[in-house]
């Protein structure tokens, strides 16, 4: 039982010459002659993609897999140029998104920008006046308190889900579902009847309402599982220490599904934080800082792009992109903590290694 | 469909096995004669799962697997340029230590499900059915439920059905990854007089923690060990009789004497 | 010992033994309103829900009683007649319309991008790619709707153009003019709320694929089985419940989508059946946006009642989703 080189190439993956000669013309002769073929003719590039590259790649490909391993060659090859394929075709749809979000977001982009509110700005006003800063210390308040009283609600709905013998966990699961299906703009709607028939006025504060709804679910779905998660066995051990019921949900449980829930509640202000249906129907927009949630106009990052999105004006289509591009920013940076707090939590529940004992 | 294939001699040859760097495998020297069955025995974590996946190329499925060496069926390396995975399976099937059945199928069409994932065609469906499921032992007790689901089987029935489905593909040699450590013992009496009916078409080879069985089913036995941290390989290998009542090596002695593992 | 055999013709009795009445309930003051509090967090779910439909319903019952049934299959909407007519069948219709372009587009796209990633790609690249969906999932729609005008709107233009030149005699890709320039039409929103939603059919895909039991797939892969194979005939009958739970998910999400589309879209009071080229028709909740900024009082009301039939139709949906995933998978562990 003595330790030997492990050698480099394994028998399964040894491919004899002719076949890699014929995976290589398979790969390459159906791209140079759609090529040649979009190159001569003047043939539209999308025609081309879909009418002559795509049927030629999967006969060439089918034909290497017929030679190959015979007639289930044949389906395999299909298989992997179809996925491939699509794949392809919808990846570069996404990062498309991202690639322009970028590359023109980045053109309003300055300190200027992010600071800056929009009360002298016209539309043509060049890019080195204005900015989101009006919009963006409005979407943290009108999020902010939204997240403020979810939070709460959404925990202990989770706690109700997980902790409670009551009979009626699959209707308020239900109900939650159902909540989670409420369009956003409905949920504009609905905050918008609730003013209109209590007579409110329009303000932050109504947004933050329409929000909530929007909210809800998500969090409470999210602490669910992360409570859920967390070994039945320790809440047992507490019980068996003389513990009443809250004492071991403060002291254990709750230290243990930590990263869970500080995750929902950042997957729950991800979900909210770019909509716009509903903050457009319940808060007046304002090109100036508005520090008052509870009366009064406000801006937001949402309202903010929809606002200058349809502009015929190219300094407004550029701020439209770089409010997007903070928006983005922002989302992503709530999603890298959430990938960050997952990633540690599972190094430190990893065992320390010990010898394999199988 | 009648004729059932002619059993074979399997063979390994210089099998070593990595995980990724990890050697865990060293120099595995094993002939597995036609119609006759061959237990693998030996203390958890030695290698014996590992290396009966060489021999059907079902370890090259796991990321960052190495092998060395070659297995031969019939005296031809499965590795080599005459074969590919899929046809080896076709050949030596696997009955896995936890019973499998496909849970969206029938009981009929699991037994059918191999024949139609390796594009196989099927003539007389309904023979292939019975006469798999006899060989299993289980026809008698599933032979008015056919079109039942599968997993309304109990566990026992359940492996004695994935033991049919792979008969169905008539293998020349079959596999058994510890086929009864998770079944009852009125099961696993029933999967052990199955495998001594079987061995006389096929030629089998089976991991089994478990040394009385391994003394009633088979023919002969390797013994698997691995000291820490070195690769595993095996310590000695002869007929059954041999191992249990007279080993040469004193490991084997100690281990089938109770002594550890 | 001898006791026992006492007892046993002493104990012969009919009745069977008491049961004893055991709760796990509060076991201190602090935990009573622990549990009161969770009890009246759950009961706001249902508040909540009554909230919602009670205010939707106040202030939508004017247009309802006002126009009657008409308004869910007519296609008039005249703010200056009087009485006032408010119709938004060809809305309704549009949103499903394009709402199942949307399924139709995405479906196929995600799924093969959660084949991709969980049976083709490494490890390392699996990973990135996951990474980079979950994070589009999450993209809010109002960047989709901006990245929709300006960037994508061309190119589905020109694929427009080209269905409409070599299939046009297809009822389907039918247009009344090819002068326009192939702007605002169904086939355009239904792209880009597909895009919307590939992320979150994609996310769901590939945990149902990931989380398939490995020993069904090696158990194919040792009976014989191709890739092609496996795929058919394990994986997709295994995983079908839950995909089409996810792809009905997606459309939900598409029929309430407001603003991604609102600026590609033409509304026209006209049904737009299935001309999927032509700039016709419309989505209620594009409409719902488009008509608020002037809305009189009356229309306001005939908005919110279109809003309540589009939380309806969202229902049905998710209620249809979940039926679906259950029944589908009747072995499923959870």
């Amino acid at each position: 039982m003595s330790f030997a080189p492990r050698p480099s190439v394994q028998p399964w993956a040894r491919v004899n010459k002719s076949r890699k000669s014929q995976i290589f013309l398979a790969s390459v002769l159906p791209l140079t002659l759609s090529a040649l073929i979009v190159f001569f003719t003047g043939l539209d590039q999308n025609l081309a993609l879909v009418g002559v590259f795509l049927p030629l790649q999967l006969v060439a490909a089918s034909l290497v897999g017929f030679l190959a391993f015979g007639r289930r060659g044949v389906g395999d090859s299909f298989l992997i140029v179809l996925v491939v394929f699509l794949s392809t075709f919808v990846l570069v749809l996404l990062v498309s998104v991202i690639v322009s979000l970028v590359s023109q977001g980045a053109k309003a982009f300055s300190w200027t920008f992010l600071s800056q509110n929009n009360i002298y700005v016209a539309n043509t006003t060049s890019l080195d006046f204005g900015g989101v800063g009006h919009a963006v210390i409005g979407t943290l308040m009108i999020v902010g308190l939204t997240t403020i009283v979810t939070v709460p609600l959404g925990l202990a709905m989770a706690v109700y889900l997980t902790q409670s013998q009551s009979k009626t966990k699959g209707l308020v699961r239900t109900l939650t579902q159902a909540i989670s299906g409420l369009p956003s703009v409905v949920a504009g709607l609905f905050i918008m009847s609730l003013a209109l028939t209590l007579g409110w006025e329009r303000s932050g504060l109504l947004g933050s309402m329409a929000l909530l709804p929007l909210m809800l679910p998500t969090v409470a779905r999210v602490a669910e599982e992360a409570l859920r998660l967390v070994p039945v066995d320790l809440r047992y051990a507490a019980l068996a220490l003389g513990a009443p019921n809250y004492r071991a949900f403060f002291q254990v449980i709750l230290p243990a599904a930590k990263s869970g829930l500080v995750t929902a509640i950042l997957l729950g202000v991800a979900r909210i934080i770019g909509e716009t249906a509903p903050l457009l129907l319940t808060v007046p927009i304002n090109n100036g800082t508005s520090w008052n949630i509870f009366s009064g106009n406000m801006m937001t990052l949402p309202a903010y792009i929809y606002g200058y999105l349809a502009s015929v004006f190219e300094p407004s289509q550029n701020r439209a992109w770089g409010a997007a591009l903070v928006l983005m920013i922002l989302v992503a940076l709530l999603f890298g903590a959430t990938r960050l707090l997952s990633r540690s939590k599972s190094l430190k529940s990893k065992p320390t290694k010990q010898k394999a004992s199988k | 469909m009648n004729s059932l294939t002619k059993a074979s001699t399997l063979s390994s040859e210089n099998i070593s096995v990595w995980f990724g760097q990890r050697q865990v495998l060293s120099d595995v020297n094993l002939v597995f004669p036609a119609n006759k069955v061959t237990a693998l025995i030996g203390p958890s974590g030695c290698g014996k799962s590992t290396f009966i996946r060489t021999l059907n190329r079902m370890h090259e499925l796991i990321p960052g697997a190495g092998l060395a060496g070659s297995v031969y069926l019939d005296g031809e390396d499965i590795y080599g340029e005459e074969f590919d995975a899929v046809s080896v399976r076709i050949k030596i099937g696997m009955v896995f230590q936890k019973p499998n059945p496909f849970p969206t199928m029938t009981i009929r069409d699991n037994i059918l499900s191999g024949l139609r994932l390796s594009g196989r065609k099927i003539e007389s469906a309904d023979e292939v059915v019975e006469t798999s499921l006899r060989r299993a032992s289980i026809w008698n007790e599933v032979k008015d439920r056919l079109n039942d689901q599968a997993i309304s089987l109990s566990g026992g029935q359940q492996q004695r059905l994935c033991i049919a489905r792979s008969l169905a593909m008539n293998p020349q040699v079959l596999l058994m990854d510890e086929p009864c450590s998770a079944l009852d013992p009125g099961s696993t009496r029933r999967i052990e007089e199955t495998i001594k009916e079987l061995s006389s078409s096929m030629t089998i080879v089976i991991v089994t923690h478990n040394m009385q069985q391994a003394q009633r089913v088979s023919d002969q036995t390797a013994f698997f060990l691995a000291d820490d941290n070195t690769p595993g390989g095996v310590v000695e290998f002869g007929a059954t009789e041999q191992i249990f009542n007279g080993p040469v090596d004193q490991r084997t002695n100690d281990y089938v004497n109770g002594h550890f593992g | 010992m001898g006791k026992l055999q006492g007892m046993s013709e002493a104990s012969v009795t009919n009745s069977a033994p008491v049961r004893r009445k055991l709760s796990a309930g509060p076991l201190s003051i602090g935990d009573k309103w622990f549990f009161r509090t969770a009890s009246i967090a759950a009961n706001f779910s249902f508040v909540l829900v009554l909230l919602i439909l009670i205010f939707l319903l106040i202030q939508a019952l004017p247009a309802i009683t006002s126009q009657g049934l008409p308004f869910i299959y007519g296609t008039e909407w005249n703010n200056s007649k009087d009485p006032i007519v408010m119709q938004i069948g060809p809305m309704i219709w549009g949103s499903v319309l394009i709402g199942a372009l949307g399924v139709v587009f995405a479906t196929p796209l995600a799924i093969s991008l959660a084949y991709l990633i969980v049976f083709m790609l490494p490890s390392r690249s699996a990973k990135a790619a996951t990474t980079l969906v979950d994070l589009l999932a999450a993209l809010p729609s109002v960047i989709l709707g901006l990245w929709g005008l300006f960037v994508f709107t061309p190119v589905a233009a020109q694929w427009s153009s080209l269905l409409n030149s070599y299939v046009g005699w297809f009822p389907l890709f039918q247009v009344s003019t090819a002068d326009n320039g192939f702007l605002g039409s169904p086939f355009i929103a239904g792209w880009i709320v597909a895009i919307m939603i590939v992320p979150i059919i994609t996310s769901i895909t590939r945990e149902v694929f990931s989380q398939l039991d490995r020993d069904l797939i090696n158990g194919a892969l040792a009976l014989g089985g191709s890739r092609l194979s496996v795929f058919r005939r394990v994986i997709f009958p295994t995983s079908s419940g839950a995909v089409v739970g996810g792809v009905l998910l997606g459309l939900g999400r598409a029929l309430g989508e407001t603003v991604a589309i609102f600026y590609v879209l033409q509304l026209s009071f006209d049904f737009n059946w299935a001309q999927i080229l032509e700039p016709k028709g419309g989505a209620v909740a594009s409409m719902i946006l488009s008509k608020f900024g002037e809305a009189s009082e009356e229309e306001v009301s005939g908005l919110i009642a279109a809003g309540l039939v589009l939380f309806i139709l969202t229902l049905g949906i998710n209620f249809l989703a979940s039926v679906i995933v259950n029944r589908a998978q009747p072995w499923r562990k959870i």
